[in-house]
C-alpha cells in the first residue's frame, strides 16, 4: 500500500499545482482557438500544446523540465534564449517577402516606421510602472507585433521574462482579427475608407535585387545591432529574388522556418511553467502589451491621415494598420475592412507593403533599444 | 520608484525620443533611395551612345573560276586536231569523249578555257564551233 501511494505522490496528480492546472486550461485554449477557430494555428497550436507540455508536474532534479540543464527541453529552449531561432525564421521570412509593393509605392515605408511608435510609448509607459529598462524594452517590443523581434530582443535585455513577452507577442498576432478593427473603425471615417489606391507599376527584377543589398546596408549602418534579424531577412529575400539559388530560397521558406516555428513555439510555450509564468509581473506584460499593439495600430492610422494633408494623391488611412509586422494578419484585416467599406477596393497589396515595411523597422527598433541599453 | 520619476531617471524620455527619431529617419531615407532606384536601374539599363558599325552582308561572288591550268596556245595546238576530227559544229561531250579517248591531262579543264578563251563558240543546245578568231581579240 505504501509503494501505491509513494507512487501516486509521485506522479503528475500527485505533484500538480493550481498554477499549473491553470496554464493547462490556457494551452487547451490556445489549442481550441487555432484548431476550431483557426486564429493563427501556425503559432497558437505549437503554442499552446507546449503551454500544456511545460506545465505537466514533475519531480524537479531529474533533468525534465525545460529550466533544468541537460533536458531535452532546455537544449532545445537554448535557440529561444540565444536568439538563434529568431534569425532562422527571419531567414525564411526574407524568403517569402515580395517587396515588389513597396518598391512600387516606397512611401508606404512610412507608414510602417510611424506603427513603431507604439513600441517607445509603450517603453516609457512600462518604466512609469515600475519595469527596469531592461525589461520595458523587452515588453515595449510587443508593440512591433512581431514574435521572433519579441523574441530575440528579450534573450538579449530580459531573458527572464521569454516566456510571457512571447506568449504575448503571439497572442497579439493571433487576436489582430479582434484587436484591431475597432481602433480603425474608431479613428478612420467611413469615407477614408472609401480611398482606392492606385495601380502599382511593375518593378523590375533589377530593382528586386538591388533592394535586399540596399536595404541590408543601410539599415544595419543605422543598427548594428539589428544584424542578427536584418542579415538572414535580407539574404532570404536576395535568394528570392536573384533567381540563381531557387532550391535553397525555397528551402528556407519552407522547411527551414516551418522547423524553427515548430521548435520555438513548442518551447517558448513550454517555458510558461505555472510556477514561474504566473506572477503579477506577467499579467503586467499581458496588459502593456494589449496597450503596446494598440498604440502601434493607431499610430499607422494616424499618421496615415497626416500624410494625407500633403499629398496630392491620398493614400485609404486603413493602410496605417499594416504598419505593424503581424504578416500577413494585419494586411489581411486592413483588405478585409477596407473591402466592407467598399467591396470592390483592394487594398491587400498597398497593405502588404505596409507590412514588409513594419518588419523592418521593428527589427531595426529592437537593434536601437539593444544598442541603447547593452551598455 | 514609479511614474515620470521612474521614466525621467532611466533616461526614458531621451531614449524613446532619439529611437523613434533614428527609426523614423532610416525608414524615411531607405524610401527616398528606393523612390530613386527605378532612375538609376533605367539609368543603367540605358544602351551606351557609340556609333554602332553595321556590316554589311556582302553580295555572294561565284567562286572564282580556275584558272586555265596550262597556257591557251599549247592548250589549242593539242585540241584543234581533235576538232578537225568531228563535225565543224560538234558536240561539248564529244570533244571531251575524244579527249578522254586519247588520254590528255585535264580535259574538263582544257576544253573550258578554251570556251573562255572565245575558241569554242556556242551556237547553242550543247553544239559549239571552233571560232579562230576570237583569239586574236583576247590576245590584244
Amino acid at each position: 500500500m505504501d509503494l501505491v501511494l509513494q507512487f501516486l505522490a509521485n506522479t503528475g496528480f500527485g505533484l500538480a499545482d493550481y498554477r499549473n492546472l491553470i496554464m493547462i486550461v490556457v494551452g487547451s485554449f490556445f489549442v481550441y482557438l487555432a484548431i476550431a477557430k483557426k486564429y493563427e494555428p501556425l503559432l497558437l497550436l505549437p503554442i499552446g500544446f507546449g503551454v500544456i507540455l511545460g506545465n505537466i508536474p514533475f519531480f524537479k532534479g531529474f533533468g525534465i523540465g525545460i529550466y533544468e540543464a541537460n533536458s531535452v527541453l532546455h537544449y532545445l529552449y537554448f535557440g529561444v534564449t540565444s536568439g538563434v531561432y529568431p534569425s532562422i525564421i527571419f531567414l525564411g521570412l526574407g524568403a517569402m517577402t515580395d517587396f515588389s509593393f513597396l518598391l512600387a509605392n516606397p512611401k508606404l515605408m512610412l507608414l510602417g516606421a510611424a506603427a513603431q511608435m507604439g513600441i517607445f510609448f509603450t517603453y516609457l509607459a512600462a518604466l512609469a510602472l515600475g519595469f527596469s529598462p531592461h525589461e520595458a524594452s523587452s515588453v515595449a517590443i510587443i508593440g512591433g507585433a512581431d514574435g521572433p523581434t519579441s523574441i530575440f530582443l528579450t534573450a538579449k535585455l530580459a531573458p527572464h521574462l521569454i516566456g510571457p513577452v512571447a506568449i504575448a507577442a503571439y497572442s497579439y498576432m493571433a487576436l489582430i482579427p479582434i484587436i484591431q478593427p475597432p481602433i480603425m473603425k474608431l479613428l478612420v471615417s467611413k469615407k477614408e475608407m472609401l480611398i482606392r489606391m492606385p495601380d502599382l507599376r511593375q518593378v523590375s527584377r533589377r530593382e528586386l535585387v538591388i533592394f535586399p543589398v540596399v536595404g541590408m546596408v543601410l539599415c544595419t549602418f543605422l543598427a548594428p545591432a539589428a544584424i542578427p534579424l536584418l542579415g538572414p531577412f535580407f539574404f532570404g529575400n536576395i535568394m528570392k529574388e536573384s533567381g540563381v539559388v531557387d532550391r535553397l530560397a525555397n528551402t528556407a521558406r519552407t522547411a527551414i522556418i516551418d522547423t524553427a516555428t515548430i521548435l520555438v513555439g513548442l518551447t517558448v510555450g513550454a517555458s510558461t511553467q505555472g510556477d514561474v509564468f504566473l506572477n503579477p509581473k506577467s499579467v503586467g506584460i499581458f496588459l502593456l502589451g494589449a496597450v503596446a499593439f494598440s498604440i502601434a495600430t493607431a499610430s499607422g492610422l494616424l499618421f496615415a491621415k497626416f500624410m494625407n494633408l500633403f499629398l496630392k494623391e491620398k493614400i485609404n488611412p486603413l493602410l496605417g494598420a499594416a504598419g505593424v509586422s503581424a504578416v500577413p494578419g494585419s494586411a489581411r484585416e486592413v483588405h478585409m475592412m477596407g473591402q466592407k467599406a467598399d467591396p470592390t477596393n483592394f487594398l491587400l497589396m498597398h497593405a502588404m507593403a505596409c507590412n514588409s515595411s513594419g518588419v523592418i523597422g521593428s527589427a531595426v527598433c529592437a537593434g536601437i533599444l539593444w544598442s541603447f541599453l547593452m551598455g | 520608484m514609479y511614474g515620470f520619476e521612474a521614466i525621467s531617471q532611466n533616461n526614458g524620455w531621451a531614449i524613446a525620443v532619439t529611437g523613434a527619431c533614428i527609426v523614423f529617419s532610416g525608414l524615411a531615407t531607405l524610401s527616398l533611395i528606393i523612390s530613386q532606384l527605378h532612375k538609376l536601374v533605367a539609368l543603367l539599363d540605358r544602351p551606351p551612345k557609340v556609333i554602332v558599325d553595321v556590316d554589311v552582308e556582302e553580295e555572294p561572288q561565284a567562286p572564282p573560276r580556275p584558272e586555265c591550268p596550262m597556257a591557251l596556245e599549247p592548250t589549242v595546238a593539242r585540241y584543234l586536231p581533235l576538232i578537225e576530227e568531228l563535225e565543224p559544229e560538234f558536240n561539248l561531250a564529244d570533244l571531251y569523249a575524244l579527249a578522254k579517248r586519247y588520254h590528255l591531262p585535264h580535259p574538263h579543264l582544257s576544253i573550258r578555257c578554251l570556251q573562255d578563251a572565245g575558241k569554242l563558240q556556242p551556237l547553242g543546245d550543247g553544239i559549239f564551233r571552233y571560232s579562230d578568231n576570237s583569239s586574236d581579240k583576247e590576245n590584244s
